[in-house]
């Protein structure tokens, strides 16, 4: 029998692995400093997906629209109020990304299973070719560039961001994030969405409006996501029609299955694996580094099936 | 014998289920193995590293799309500058100086290409930068070049913007742009094609621009474009759109690359199109790798491209006849249906000599030297010769956009033939860019 760990040693792992990420910028170099603040916020984009692959047994090939739309709406903040305001450009990417999520959600959750990835994929398909072809307004496939918002924090002013203040601003934003859908997921709330994956027939037999909680967790998802792109819009100040595409959901159904599905901590660490490996193999085999990664993707899939923290979980609980 | 292969003696024996299986000791092995084969590799040095002894290489970094959808260009792309980067390491380096090519893949993806683009500069830390082929890359990465006060010699990417509205001061850009090849087309389509066309492109950013581009400069030449049809990019079969354009006018003149143009030049002539009307348009639907494919249906085909692969006319120089040997060569290697070289492999090879000469005449030393270089490369003159086998060049200072002659051709038994040459001095446009 595997013995439940203490809320101690939970808390203690958690504030071990926040103060690795806190001093990161400090010792790292400074190609890697910024790569880890993207593997955050990668990884933030992973963990709001794992609410509906995860948690509601849904998996979306529309997280790509939420995250892009997250971009454009913090683009068009950010291109057309002056001086940018960085405030501005999270409500505008959260609204952008929202407002995606509950007309995703509305068409896509009476469908199930593979009729649910489907409908979110042709989604994907529809934001990609209107962003791509409405050239003037996203800057169609060369798409936007901008300046980055200086970091205003209420009451203590208004500084540039450096590598070190990104960084902290993005890591506090997705620890912020973790503990709030942590406690979703933890709630009554949580509770159905692993009732719906489990089964859902018997969820709505018991009288719970199925498609109602299904809608909330597409649109939750969704603003997460969102956030994700407004973060990725202001550390790298450029929006492009790409990461609207549905391989960028493609990519995030792999963080998750590589990291752990249902854990809310996996999706982080499968997208920090995958992006590491991928960046470690690319600079040897060039344009060859698929084969290797597809080797040890498909190799994680059939020994590690619960992904890396379910892999070490079990590996800890031996 | 047993009815089931499984209860067969030999089928039972314990060596036959584990002799192939991977064990970790196996897998560790053959792991070690590999590395060791690929580490012995990484350091055994090229054969002419040995001329330079202790001089300090220059770095220099290039970004190619050599996976994803943009891999096949990419990799021709690439050919182009590794040519030029051999050239100059066989001939003594840059003042004595080798040169170190640092090649990275951005997948066809602009956020791995900004992130290559960073750690060419931070890991790497290149001098210079020669390469970009996809404009949206190209686009995505001149913030990082600014940031780092790093060189940037553009190869490929297309965009107007790259020297109009959102031109860099790092950013240069050694080959043609769209308003210049319609300065440079407008006239012949307009007095020996005819006077009405109708302009169908790949409707996306290149695409648009270049319609606009050409649309301004028709009209300007006493022309008219009667209408455009704008067709999605990666629709290969454009029947539906091609079959609803009538109407009275001269010329179809189509804007399209790589499969879309075989498809326009094959379907407007099964559509009987290309009897009824001229039928024109970019360089990039014709490039040499494309013609098997187009076969005797593109015949007739007008177009305008800075470099064809033909040895006729001006074309017929023997630095061109250098260059084409060894393009030829090289493309061989990775691809044998053995293609001609295009503009991706002239204007990459042109780029790394662009940014060579101004090496050269700045004293470059490396990237605390950025805005010597910068002040070099404003307004450089290229002369035709080895370095640039397409012919003379200029790099205008307010804009770091270049102005070639460019070359009127059109498809005849599946080759490209010289129709016209228009020299540089035909092909300006006025600058339309404001350094930051």
């Amino acid at each position: 029998m595997i013995a439940r760990r203490s809320p101690t040693a939970y808390w203690t792992g958690f504030a071990v692995v926040l103060a690795l990420l806190a001093i990161a910028p400090l010792v790292l170099p400074e190609f890697w400093r910024r790569f880890v603040t993207e593997i955050l916020i990668w990884g933030l984009l992973a963990m709001s997906s794992d609410i509906l692959i995860g948690y509601t047994g849904m998996v979306s090939f529309g997280h790509s629209v939420f995250f892009g739309l997250g971009i454009y709406g913090a683009a068009a903040a950010l291109l057309s109020v002056k001086p940018p305001n960085l405030w501005l450009a999270l409500l505008y990417g959260l609204t952008a990304a929202g407002t995606a999520a509950v007309f995703v959600a509305y068409f896509s959750t009476r469908l199930r299973d593979i009729y649910f990835a489907i409908t979110t994929l042709v989604f994907s398909q529809i934001f990609y070719v209107i962003i791509f072809t409405w050239t003037a307004v996203t800057g169609g496939e060369n798409g936007l560039t901008f300046a980055q918002p200086l970091l205003s924090l209420p009451g203590l002013g208004a500084a540039r961001f450096t590598p070190e203040t990104l960084h902290w601003f993005v890591l506090g934003v997705v620890t912020v994030s973790y503990l709030l859908l942590r406690r979703i997921t933890q709630s009554p709330f949580g509770m159905v969405l692993q009732s719906i994956r489990e089964n859902e027939p018997r969820t709505r037999a018991i009288g719970y409006a199925v498609e109602r909680y299904k809608i909330v967790a597409v649109m939750l998802s969704g603003l997460f996501a969102g956030l994700a792109g407004v973060l990725y819009a202001v550390q790298n100040k450029f929006a492009a029609p790409d990461f609207v595409f549905f391989a960028v959901s493609g990519e995030v159904v792999i963080f998750n299955v590589m990291g752990g599905m249902g854990t809310l901590v996996g999706p982080v660490a499968g997208a920090a694996f995958f992006l590491l490996l991928r960046e470690g193999v690319s600079r040897y085999f060039t344009e060859y580094y698929l084969i290797p990664v597809g080797i040890i993707f498909t190799a994680m899939v059939i020994f590690m099936p619960q992904g890396l923290l379910g892999f070490a979980k079990r590996r800890l609980n031996e | 014998m047993s009815e089931r292969w499984m209860d067969e003696p030999w089928a039972k024996s314990e060596e036959f289920w584990y002799s192939g299986k991977v064990t970790r000791r196996t897998l560790l092995g053959l792991g070690a193995t590999a590395a060791g084969a690929l580490g012995a590799t990484m350091l055994v040095p090229a054969p002419w590293w040995h001329a330079f002894g202790q001089a300090k290489p220059y770095k220099i970094g290039t970004l190619q799309p050599l996976s994803g959808a943009a891999a096949a260009g990419g990799k021709t792309a690439l050919v182009g500058v590794e040519m030029a980067v051999d050239r100059a390491n066989k001939s003594g380096g840059i003042g004595g100086r080798p040169v170190e090519l640092i090649v990275a893949d951005y997948e066809s993806k602009p956020d791995v290409g900004r992130r290559k683009a960073e750690k060419l500069a931070l890991e790497d830390k290149i001098d210079a930068h020669v390469g970009g082929y996809l404009s949206n890359v190209c686009l995505a990465c001149m913030p990082v070049w600014e940031e780092h006060k790093i060189v940037n010699m553009i190869t490929v990417c297309l965009d107007t913007t790259i020297t109009t509205t959102k031109c860099s001061r790092y950013t240069f850009r050694p080959f043609d742009y769209a308003p210049a090849q319609a300065v440079a087309f407008a006239p012949y389509l307009v007095n020996k094609l005819g006077k009405k066309w109708h302009i169908v492109y790949a409707d996306y950013a290149w695409g648009q621009s270049t319609r606009d581009a050409f649309a301004a400069e028709i009209k300007k030449n006493g022309g008219e474009m009667v209408g455009s049809t704008g067709i999605p990019l990666g629709t290969a079969d454009m029947t539906p759109f091609l079959s609803k354009i009538s109407g009275s006018f001269d010329g179809l003149f189509g804007i399209f690359f790589g499969g879309q143009g075989i498809s326009f030049l094959t379907q407007t002539f099964d559509l009987g199109m290309s009897k009824k009307y001229k039928i024109a348009g970019d360089g990039a639907m014709t490039p040499s790798v494309s013609l098997p494919a187009i076969g005797t249906k593109g015949e007739g085909f007008v177009g305008l491209d800075r470099y064809i692969p033909v040895l006729e006319g001006p074309l017929n120089t023997p630095s061109h006849k250098k260059f084409f040997d060894d393009a030829v060569a090289r493309l061989k290697a990775i691809d044998p249906s053995g293609p001609l070289p295009d503009r991706f492999v002239q204007s990459n090879f042109e780029g790394f000599n662009a940014l060579k000469l101004g090496m050269q005449k700045s004293g470059f030393r490396g990237r605390e030297d950025t805005m010597k270089l910068i002040a070099a490369l404003e307004g450089l003159e290229m002369k035709e010769g080895d370095d640039f086998p397409q012919g003379d060049k200029i790099l205008r200072k307010e804009d770091h956009q270049a102005f070639l002659r460019e070359f009127i051709y059109d498809l005849k038994n599946v080759k490209h033939r010289l129709l016209e040459i228009v020299p540089k001095e035909k092909t300006l446009v006025p600058p339309a860019c404001k350094f930051v």
